[in-house]
């Protein structure tokens, strides 16, 4: 039995059906063949797997695929769409050095775009907390808070 | 395919699937069935997602406050009723997982996963919480206390659904809060400890402490309440809590840090509800 799903990917209505015992993670790598999001655990705590779903960043690893219909997805393919220009999240972790070997970085990158579309003028503090569930092996968490930090003063400023 | 997935559209729906359906799991934000089933733990035939389901999800804060069992934890947090009037409750969906996980997770989940560790089981304890459960078309009501028996274990009978936490509003005049220790921030708890304080000028009304992670389920810890006295700096409380735990030692720590922890969490609780409440001060 494969359940047919209608949602949002990226801005693109996407019509597929999916097996029922699949996750989002695996709807978005295996089925549409978008493997910016990562798979790190599976289990819900690394945050490598991280996409925004109706302006929510959530585990793609732990979200059932026949639940996505009727929903809008970003994922991090979704963001640099503008002729290959990468969007103000992305380029402030080039800038401050937020990324190393990479793995974590699109799931950090989300959960970084839903937390600044809330809180626009965070403190550090409050980006550490919104980083809980995103491990990182390589920064030592520094940089990628600065990459936040850079992102939401070029959103105030864009010259910053 | 391990599993078929349905997801019915109204609470008569999903009980008639529940009925009919072998070796049917019920689901809402996944985060812990989803684990569990990655892992080999469970193997259901079917599961039956209760998202769809627009009653299970709204939160009345007119009289009593009546939480939907399928309110997120970041909405349950996000209600300002909740944050006002429960700031215990808040307090422990704060520290609950990381926002991803709060997200898709709900109160209701937490509760029927039933970990002696799940967060908002103790301030929903100490706030008097009850519990709605729909079997088939009736109604029953239980109190929190007796729907939590046991480790991954509820007072729910096959194919009932858990569809409300009804807390009373607390009488004015009551502080509360929570507070846990974990590992690192995104673990769960190796103590928490929720308590609520009513105070008149300084001698107590009422006093209510719960604790988990301590016990085969959260649990309330009368004998702390019985001689918990505000002019003891809580002391005699927490030496009680101790008493009335049952800690096992397992990979986060041993037995005996547990109880050692559960007594310093007790009087740091009873003193922040304290304050909390506005009739005490901590510097007295
Ligand atoms: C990385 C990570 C960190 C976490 N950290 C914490 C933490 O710090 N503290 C904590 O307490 N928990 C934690 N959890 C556990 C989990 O997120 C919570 O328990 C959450 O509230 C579960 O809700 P859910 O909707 O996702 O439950 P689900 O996984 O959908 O369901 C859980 C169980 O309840 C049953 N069920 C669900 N809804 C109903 C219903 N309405 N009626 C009857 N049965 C139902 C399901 O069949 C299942 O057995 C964590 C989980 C992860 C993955
Ligand atoms: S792969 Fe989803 S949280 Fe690790
Ligand atoms: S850059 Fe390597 S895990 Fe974060």
């Amino acid at each position: 039995m494969r359940i047919p799903v209608r949602f949002e990917l990226n801005g693109h209505a996407v019509e597929v059906e999916v097996a029922p015992d699949r996750t989002l993670l695996d709807l978005l790598r295996d089925t549409m063949g978008e493997t910016g999001t990562k798979e790190g655990c599976r289990e819900g705590e690394c945050g490598a797997c991280t996409v925004v779903v109706d302006g929510r960043a959530v585990n793609s690893c732990l979200f059932p695929a026949p639940e996505i219909d009727g929903t809008r997805v970003l994922t991090i393919e979704g963001l640099s769409c503008d002729h290959g220009r990468l969007s103000r999240v992305q380029q402030a972790f080039l800038d401050a050095s937020g990324t190393q070997c990479g793995f974590c970085t699109p799931g950090m990158v989300m959960t970084a775009v839903a937390f600044l579309a809330e809180n626009p003028a965070p403190m550090d503090t409050e980006i550490r907390e919104a980083l809980t569930g995103n491990l990182c092996r390589c920064t030592g968490y520094v940089q990628i808070v600065e990459a936040i930090q850079l992102a939401a003063r070029r959103s105030r400023d864009p010259q910053a | 395919m391990r599993y078929s997935y349905h997801r019915p559209a109204s609470l008569d729906e999903a009980s008639d699937m529940a009925a009919a359906l072998p070796n049917a799991r019920f689901i809402q934000g996944g985060t812990d069935l989803m684990v569990r089933i990655g892992q080999g733990r469970e193997r259901p035939g079917h599961l039956i997602s209760l998202r769809r389901i627009g009653e299970l999800t709204t939160i009345d804060a007119n009289r009593e406050i009546r939480i939907g069992a399928g309110a997120t934890l970041s909405d349950t947090l996000a209600h300002p009723d909740i944050r006002r009037r429960l700031p215990a409750l808040a307090q422990s969906l704060a520290a609950l997982g990381s926002r991803q996980v709060r997200n898709m997770g709900t109160i209701g989940g937490n509760l029927c996963n039933a970990s002696p560790a799940a967060d908002t089981a103790p301030p929903l304890l100490v706030y008097d919480a009850r519990v709605e459960i729909r079997n088939g078309r009736a109604i029953r009501c239980l109190p929190l206390a007796e729907f939590l028996l046991g480790p991954g274990k509820t007072a729910l009978q096959a194919g009932e659904i858990l569809v409300a936490i009804v807390v009373p509003d607390p009488p004015e005049g009551t502080g509360s809060a929570f507070i846990r220790r974990g590992r690192v921030t995104m673990d769960l708890a190796i103590a928490s400890v929720a308590a609520s304080v009513r105070l008149n000028g300084g001698a107590s009304i009422a006093i209510r402490v719960a604790a988990g992670a301590v016990a085969p389920t959260p649990r309330r810890l009368t004998a702390a309440e019985a001689v918990a006295t505000p002019t003891d700096d809580w002391s005699r409380a927490a030496i009680a809590a101790r008493e009335q735990i049952e800690p096992i030692t397992d990979l986060r720590a041993s037995a005996e840090y547990r109880r050692h922890l559960t007594g310093i969490l007790v009087r740091r609780a009873l003193t922040m509800a304290a304050a909390a409440s506005g009739q005490w001060s901590i510097d007295r």
